[in-house]
This record gives structure tokens, sequence and C-alpha cells, in this order.
């Protein structure tokens, strides 16, 4: 029961959590695969959120390889454990998609197989998303691929905005914009709202919010990520907008416990200004008819940020068929796989190709694969407890300084809580 | 002939507790070597303030809710005892909810009390009981509330049943005899029905008891510990610690902790109900 629980509260967070790393995984100048084609079959896991593609970019590999790939479909809420166990047995997977935050902890704990020399002889190595690039790697050494992306911006219903007196084709590009379209959207009658956001989902915000502090200027996590920042002056700059726009009354109390599962469906009931989401949310916002519009999540005085989420693809340690799987792990890179996965909801990973195989699908998607190459994801092997986790430091402090007003001990008891389990490992 | 029984509880009781038992005296990640600390796990359990909070939280509503659960399961069973085709048809009704789980009727009830779409919210608000602008599940107290009437409408049924069968072991002609005596309702209830009922009891009261203090489910999905980690039970700092932190260790020295409690206070209970047997 706690499993099917967790999946259908996964449903939209899960999406929503998806984060990567970026930075670069330097490495030799080794030619690549082939000397003779790898043969056999893999076993691939992925996530039950990928479930709408994975079989059917299986079938596009079986199609025109030796290598022959099954895919086994995994709960999301369970996923990290399952292949936690699994690997740790050696009665994993061949190759496995994994959600980019948990790159770095799997990688550490030596569940993922080396395939630096591989990844360094790609020729698109350097067009490959730099975020999911930086948590593929640990300790120098490149673990994964990119496989999918994911990016955050904001959504704006241009009706309400035209409503409101603002320039629809001038969404806020600052927090003093955004505060004061958030004002005026809220004046437009007690049903209406000017600004939602998930208040009690980690993951979420660490997909949402962050981006507010990136495009500042600042960052929740060290360069080296042994130290938090949850106390900076960025962190607090953000904390004092959302703040604002709660004591400005133009918030719905429902942000305050919603787990993520109401922010769209507030957005599409037509009566709520601009919230902050992925690229995931597109085909719902089509469909529920709100002419909206995506611009991307602002810095306090301009700039822009965004989450890269997304997974990477990696080897699994102790697969019988290291090439097999080695072969699938890169082809999941090439144009191929990569122009499959942009026509099914992913923001493609490769820079060079997002321009003509994504963005050709309309404004909204072309905003999301820009993001894709400025995106950011915070690096640490304690991500989960700390960000991801709906009790934990990071959203914790979100909702008290948002709700509670006391920003400054909101941000100090995060700090102390993030750091604490960056230390205790 | 026991043997099977032995073999299934063998399988699925005594080999995971003893090693439940086993990985509580590593440090045991859920990826990587384990090492051997002997006895630390439990050291630090009982120096943790966090698992110390959940386990107050969950003892403030085990104390709620197990008599509200007895009252109203014993005063259904009262109603719904007689034999007249009402009353089975009022059993149906109030059993009705038993028969959907925990995860289902909890996400109903998150719903029904959501602000600005839940339809209880809606009749509240009407009622003038919430404000327009508040948020039932915003508050540890009207959460705590919501997640107690979700599980009253869910599990009271189950104890109505338990209770009936025990009030229909009973035999008539002793209520019969007491009235001939003289007693009125009031004082047959309290004289009669009550000490006869007590073997029933005893088991609706362990059940109960048991079940609060191994809240989960209930408060994940409704109030998701929320707000500000007010509501977290014991169980559900044991799945953090295992499956957040990937302490399994940790987790599995929580989970032994929390069967010892639940060991004493069922005991407790059972000497309790038996015991007055010889006033």
């Amino acid at each position: 029961m706690r499993n099917r629980v967790l999946g259908v509260a996964a449903v939209v967070a899960s999406l929503a959590m998806l984060a990567t790393a970026c930075g670069g995984s330097e490495g030799g100048d080794a030619g690549a695969s082939s000397d003779a084609e790898p043969t056999g079959t893999i076993s691939i896991w992925a996530r039950d959120s990928q479930q709408g593609f994975m079989s059917e970019l299986v079938k596009l590999y079986n199609a025109n390889h030796k290598v022959q790939a099954k895919v086994t479909i995994i709960p999301a809420s369970s996923f990290v454990q399952k292949l936690g166990t699994a690997a740790s047995s050696g009665s994993g997977p061949d190759v496995s998609s994994i959600d980019l935050v948990y790159a770095p902890y799997f990688a550490s704990a030596g569940a993922l197989e080396d395939i630096t020399e591989m990844a360094d002889a790609l020729p698109y190595k350097d067009a490959l998303s730099p975020s999911h690039r930086r948590l593929s790697a640990y300790e120098d050494v490149t673990y994964a691929l990119p496989f999918t992306a994911e990016a955050s911006a904001m959504y704006y219903n241009k009706d309400l905005f035209k409503k409101a007196g603002l320039d629809p084709e001038k969404p806020p590009t600052t927090f003093a914009e955004i505060r004061d379209a958030a004002k005026k959207i809220r004046a437009l009658g007690s049903d209406y709202y000017g600004f939602t956001f998930a208040g009690a989902c980690g993951g979420c915000n660490v997909f949402e919010f962050t981006p507010h502090v990136w495009a500042s200027g600042g960052d929740v996590l060290s360069e080296d990520s042994k130290t938090a920042t949850l106390d900076s002056p960025q962190v607090t700059d953000a904390l004092q907008l959302y703040r604002d726009m709660w004591t400005d009354g133009s918030i719905p109390s429902a942000a305050k416990n919603d787990a993520g599962t109401q922010q769209i469906p507030l957005f599409t009931s037509g009566k709520v200004g601009m919230t902050p989401l992925g690229a995931f949310a597109i085909p719902t916002m089509e469909k529920a008819k709100v002419n909206f519009g995506v611009t991307p999540i602002p810095g306090k005085d301009g700039s822009e940020g965004s989450f890269a989420g997304g997974d990477v693809i990696s080897v699994i340690t102790g697969t019988k068929n290291e090439a097999g799987a080695k072969d699938f792990v890169k082809w999941a890179t090439e144009e191929e796989a990569q122009s499959f996965l942009a026509k099914n909801g992913s923001v493609p990973v490769r820079t060079d190709l997002v321009e003509k195989i994504y963005n050709t699908q309309g404004e909204h998607y072309a905003v999301f694969g820009r993001l894709m190459g400025i995106g950011k994801t915070p690096y640490s092997v304690v991500e989960n407890p700390i960000f991801n986790d709906n009790n934990g430091p990071w959203i914790k402090m979100i909702n008290d300084a948002v709700f509670g007003g006391d920003i400054a001990a909101a941000q100090a008891n995060g700090q102390k809580a993030a750091q604490a389990l960056i230390d205790g490992g | 002939m026991a043997s099977p029984a032995i073999i299934l509880i063998g399988t699925f009781f005594l080999v995971p507790l003893i090693m439940t038992f086993w990985i509580s005296l590593h440090n045991w990640p859920l990826l990587g070597k384990h090492r051997f600390i002997g006895l630390d796990n439990y050291q630090r359990a009982l120096n943790d303030p966090a698992f110390g909070t959940a386990l107050k939280f969950t003892l403030l509503y085990t104390l709620v809710i197990t008599p509200i659960l007895f009252v109203l399961g014993l005063g259904l069973a009262m109603l719904v005892r007689r034999k007249v085709r009402a009353a089975g048809v009022f059993q149906s009704i109030f059993f009705m909810p038993v028969c959907i789980g925990f995860a289902a009727g909890s996400f109903l009830w998150l719903y029904l009390g959501q602000s600005q779409i839940g339809p209880l919210f809606d009749l509240l608000r009407r009622a003038g009981i919430v404000d327009r602008d508040s948020n039932i599940f915003a508050g540890m107290w009207t959460a705590l509330l919501m997640v107690i009437a979700m599980v009253t409408w869910k599990v009271v049924g189950l104890q109505m049943l338990l209770l009936l069968s025990g009030l229909q072991s009973i035999p008539d002609e002793v209520v019969e005899a007491a009235r001939i005596d003289g007693a009125g309702r009031w004082q047959s209830f309290l004289h009669i029905t009550l000490p006869l009922l007590r073997p029933t009891l005893a088991l609706v009261l362990v059940f109960s008891v048991a079940g609060s203090l191994l809240a989960f489910d209930q408060f994940f999905i409704m109030t998701g510990g929320g707000p500000s980690n007010q509501t977290i039970t014991a169980v559900y700092s044991i799945y953090r610690n295992s499956f957040i932190s990937f302490k399994l260790g940790y987790g599995a020295a929580l989970s032994v902790f929390l069967m010892a409690i639940l060991a004493v206070v069922s005991a407790f209970q059972m000497l309790l109900l038996r015991n007055t047997d010889h006033h």
C-alpha cells in the first residue's frame, strides 16, 4: 500500500523533482565503441513516470541493433531503494535511467560503472547539457551520460494579465515586477490570486524556487558542495518576495500545504496569474485551454535562472554485457534517440540539437529548450534528505519563512539542519 | 498439524524480526559497506529529539483517537444490534468505509477538506466554521482533526462489528433476569453488558491502540508530516530515516524500539482487562 500511495503522490511531484548537475566532466580522448559490434541482451530499468516513452524508445533501438534491450518499469517512489539494493547484491540491471539528482549518490556508493573513456570520445560531448555532465561525474570520473532533460520557467495567464491592465507580452523580469503583477491580478476579485507555488513540496521548490536564487547570483550550496548556503542574502531576497506576496494576499492559502498536486489545477482554473513549473506541464496547460505564456524565472533585478532536471543513464556495476550496455547508453544520447524523446515530452540533452528537434514544436517549447542550456542543479550526495525530502530542511525553511514570517530564523534553522546532513554524510 | 502455521510465522515474522535486529546493530547504508557498531544506534535513538517528538505526537494521537473510536463503535453496535431488517442495512452502511483502503480514504478526505476546491471545506465555510482564505491542513490541530475524522469514518465500522459480535454472545436471559430484578437500562449496561463484553473489549482496544501507534499512511498522505513537521508519527520517522536518509541500520533500531513499546503497551492492556476479573 505504501508504494501505491507514494506512486500516486508522485505523479506530479516526480516530474517536478527531476534534477541534474552542471559543470564539466573532463577526461581522456580514447576512441569509444566499436571494435566489433556488441551483441547479446541487456536489461534496462526506468521509472513509471517514463513508462510512456521508454518501451517505444527501446523498440526503436532494437530495430537496428544486434543487442536486444528489455525494459523493466519500477515505481518512482521506490526506485532508489530498489536500484540500490539490487546493485549492492549484484542482481541489478545492465543499464538504468536515474534521476539526475541521485547520480552523485549512486556514483559515490559504487553502483555505477566508470564510462569516462566513452563519454570523452563523443564528438558532441561539449554540447551535452552542462548540468547533467556535472552531476554525472564523481571525483573526476564520469559515471553516466545525460539522457532526458527538464527545465523550469514561470507560466503566466495572459488573459488575466490583460484584464489587470498588464502587458501580456511583457511578463515580469524582476522580483518587484512579479510582486506588482501579482497584486494587480489579486485585485481582480476575491477568487483571483496573483501567484501560487507548492509550499509543502521540497522537490518542487528546488526545481522552481532555486532559479530565483541562481538568477540573483547566489546559490544554495558552495562550489565544492561541502557547505550549505541557505542563509545567503540571495535566498533571503527570494524568500522575502514570496513572503511579501503572501502578506499582500496574492497567494492562495492552498499553497501552504500543496505537496505539488494543486499548483497545476489552480493555474488551469484560470484564476491564478503566475506559477513556476516545468516543460512537463505544457500539454496539460494546452488541454485546459488557458491562454498562457512561459517566461524565464527571474532574479531580484533581472537575469534568468532555471533548474536543469531530468535523467542520466548509466551502466550498472556488475553488468554481464558491458559492451551492449555501453552501446545503448551511447545511443541514448544520439540524434535518433533524442529526436524521439523530444517528441515525447523530454527536453533534449543536446544543446546542438535543441533548436532543430525541440524548439520547432512551439514558442513555449523554445523557452524551455533555451533554459535547459543555462540550468543548474545542486550537486550533493545528500541532495535527497536536504532538498527533495518533504520534511527536510529546505522546504521547512521556505514554508516557515513565507507563511510564518520570521525569515532570518527560518534561514538559520534551515542552514543548520542542512549543514548537519552534509557533515553527517 | 501446526507446522504450516509455524512455517508461516517463521518466514513472515521471526526471520524478518531477527534480521531487523541484526541490521539494527550495524551502520547499514542502503548502498555500500555496512559495519558492526553494537548498540550505538539504540543509544542514538534515545537522544534523537526528532524521534522523541514523533513518539510524543504518536502517543497524543493514540490518546485522542482511541476513546473516540471506542465510544462511537460501541454506540453504533448498540444501535444496530436489534434483529430487524433496518439494523442490517445500517450495519452495512457503517461498515462500508472499512472496505476502502487507507490510502484511498486519505486521498479522498484530503480532497474533501482542501481549501478552495474541497466540498467539505465549502460546507464548513458556508456553515461559518472556517474562513474562505483559511486552510485546514495548515494548522497542526485542524490537520489532526481532519485525520481523526477520516480514520474514524474508516475504521469505526470494524470496531462496531467486533463489539456487535461480543454483544450478541451475551445471552438474552442474563439481561432479562437483570431487568426482572429491577435493573434499569443504564444499570444493566454498566453491570451486565460491559463486564460480559470484556474479552471483546480487550481485543478491540489492543487492535485499536496498536493500529494508532503504528499510524503512517494517513499522515503521510493527508498532512505530509506538516505543518512544519508537527505531525510526523513514529513510523513516519522510521520511514524517513530508512528511505530518505538511507540509514537502514538506524531505521531498524527505531523499529525494534517501537516494537518494544508496542509490546509493553499491549501487555499492559491485556493485564488490565484480565485483572478486573478478580474484583
